[in-house]
């Protein structure tokens, strides 16, 4: 039970607001963590300072074993750790699918002089993912799109797009920032169950969420974060019976 | 009717082939701003300044004896570097930095061609002449001639096919008989001033002067025009391009899934750029001079005029856009003597105002510009 994802003693202040306040996480290989806890608790903040997408002050955040926090976010994500974003990014000039195939790592054809000096390869590349990407779009129920401009997709399907996108890259660990915010509950349980079918094929996940269902019955282990610091970790039913972040969040 | 569109005026042919030269040149222009700009969202306001590194690249080292190919490389590459620089000072802000940015450095490249003396210890101010133009012996044989019928023909051929495709699919779609007979009547007009166009430029390519220097800068022009569309097609329609119109859209997304954002800007910039160079080297041979006031902010603003008009990250559209802006300026040339009784400099100023009031009602009926996609424009962030 090796941690695929550590990040100790994280620290960011914005002027004189301490976001995260040697905040701590772990992400054990193969499982799915929860992260939660109460409106402007840090969460997204932290997921930042994960992914580098906002530089931390102080503290180490180690994938795989290496520190991560001087690297710069497409490094990141090409050592295997994705994220998606609170509010769905799509894309929304291009088609669904290129969407896709743009999450694709490793293609000889983004090196523009190679477009030209190592055309069958490049051609070759594509097809190999444009079939991937057609069975991802298929398993997430958004074939029928492929063609169509990821600008025209509904909220729902944009979140179900950030995750195939994200699958695309082939990740070690996707960090999913609230993946059923504003999604009804069919598409939700769609969600959950894909998660799930994506976790036994061996990928990690970190989830932000406020779905209480979601969270309690997707994660392995809950970590909870109130005012930039660690309130508690533990299962989900550890969570539900703590004093303290029932007080701080559920509020019961 | 039809003898009209196979007669020609001889009046006409000397414009054609000034007219050409110059829809090439501002075609490759635009080509490459539309790289920057409709592909990647960078907003280069220094179009002139990077036409001016690469006229003067190439003009100054022509004529210390550099054979004119690897002077005009060597310029395209001079205003590659000039974006380098500029990319590197301001890509990593916010995108109206490279605006601000472009525009200034413009102006400075303006002003040092300006006051440096760069050929014979003459001021820059009073500019550059004499220098080599490519095939200035060059005298069209009959091969050369009809090579360049096909080619034109090829292109009028292939926009002729273009019109066709998209009248046959908008009837197609159009349900009102009214909207119809306005259809048919729209691609067909179309397809005669096309008709008329390729008999008019056949004619001219077929009355080349033997004693003229622009034969040759014709062909290389048109060459060169041809071969960058290519390439920039090739490019945009490659995982590369991919990458581009990706953090065109969104470039934090681009970033999360693990591209180097910075580097694809500077490489879009860079290309671009180096786009840009080569067509400055056409644009000096074309004026055969060079003048620091050749390059003033307004040589900027009518490529990117003609990259809105014909539609921003559409190729074809850029180059049909150069087209349209260069058979427009010909057109109205000659309008003061039509009405003698008003002042050319009052005229001259007409014909900007008609410019304006066309982009004006352009992005009213249609923002996408003439070869843009509508949906694409439609559609929510």
């Amino acid at each position: 039970m090796s941690a695929i994802l550590s990040a100790t003693g994280l620290v960011k202040s914005f002027g004189g607001v301490q976001a995260v306040d040697r905040a701590d996480l772990e992400v054990i290989s193969g499982s799915i963590t929860g992260l939660i806890g109460p409106n402007g608790a840090g969460k997204t903040t932290f997921f930042n300072l994960l992914s580098n997408f906002i530089t931390p002050d102080d503290g180490i955040v180690q994938f795989k074993g290496d520190r991560i926090d001087k690297l710069q976010p497409h490094r990141i994500a090409r050592k295997g750790m994705v994220r998606t974003f609170q509010v769905a990014r799509a894309l929304s000039r291009l088609s669904v699918l290129e969407n896709l195939l743009l999450a694709t790592q490793n293609q000889t054809g983004e090196t523009f002089w190679k477009v030209w000096t190592q055309s069958k390869r490049i051609a070759l590349e594509e097809k190999q993912a444009r079939d991937r990407a057609m069975e991802i779009l298929d398993s997430i129920g958004l074939i029928q799109k492929a063609n169509d401009y990821a600008g025209g997709l509904s909220g729902g399907q944009r979140k179900l797009l950030e995750i195939g996108r994200a699958m695309m890259s082939k990740p070690e660990l996707i960090l999913l920032d609230e993946p059923a915010a504003g999604v009804n509950p069919t598409l939700i349980n769609q969600i959950c169950e894909y998660i799930q079918y994506w976790n036994r094929q061996g990928i990690s996940f970190l989830i932000i969420e406020h779905n209480m269902d979601v969270i309690m019955g997707l994660c392995d282990r809950v970590w909870v974060l109130a005012e930039g610091r660690n309130l508690a970790v533990g299962t989900p039913e550890e969570i539900q019976t703590n004093d303290q972040v029932l007080e701080a969040y559920l509020g019961a | 009717m039809f003898s009209y569109l196979f007669s020609f005026d001889s009046g006409i042919l000397t414009y054609v082939s000034f007219l050409i030269t110059n829809i090439a040149i501002y075609a490759m222009l635009g080509l490459g701003l539309n790289l920057q700009w409709g592909f990647t969202g960078l907003i280069n306001f220094g179009v002139a300044g990077f036409v001016a590194v690469g006229a003067y690249g190439t003009v100054v080292l022509s004529m210390r004896g550099v054979p004119l190919p690897i002077a005009m490389m060597v310029g395209g590459l001079l205003a590659a570097i000039f974006g380098l620089g500029l990319g590197i000072a301001t890509l990593r802000l916010r995108e109206d930095y490279l605006a601000i940015v472009t525009i200034g450095a413009a102006e400075l490249v303006r002003l040092v061609i300006n006051n440096e003396s760069l050929v014979d210890g003459k001021p820059g101010a009073i500019g550059i002449n004499g220098f080599p133009l490519p095939l200035a012996n060059f005298r069209p044989d009959i091969f050369t001639r009809y090579g360049m019928v096909l080619l034109l023909t090829g292109v009028f051929g292939l926009a002729l096919w273009k019109l066709g495709d998209w009248g046959r699919r908008r009837l197609g779609s159009v349900r009102e008989s009214k909207n119809k007979v306005w259809l048919t009547a729209v691609t067909g007009v179309g397809a005669l001033v096309l008709v008329r166009a390729d008999v008019v430029v056949t004619m001219a390519m077929l009355n080349f002067r033997d004693n003229q220097v622009v034969n040759g800068l014709l062909f290389c022009s048109v060459l060169m025009a041809a071969l960058v569309f290519l390439l920039v097609e090739t490019l945009v329609r490659s995982p590369w391009g991919r990458v581009l119109k990706a953090i065109r859209e969104d470039e934090e997304v681009a970033k999360a899934l693990g591209k180097n954002v910075f580097s694809y800007k500077l490489q879009s910039l860079m290309i671009g750029g180096f786009i840009t160079g080569i067509a400055g080297a056409f644009y000096a041979w074309q004026q055969s001079n060079v003048y620091p006031d050749n390059f003033k902010s307004d040589l900027t603003f009518n490529v990117w005029i003609l990259m809105v008009l014909g539609g921003a990250g559409s190729n074809p559209g850029v180059a049909i856009g150069a087209a349209i802006f260069w058979i427009y300026t010909t057109l109205t040339r000659d309008l003061s003597k039509l009405f003698p009784m008003i002042p050319t400099s009052q005229i001259d100023a007409f014909r900007m105002v008609f410019i304006g009031l066309l982009l004006i009602g352009l992005m009213v009926w249609r923002p996408q510009g003439l070869l843009g996609n509508r949906a694409e424009l439609t559609l929510g962030k």
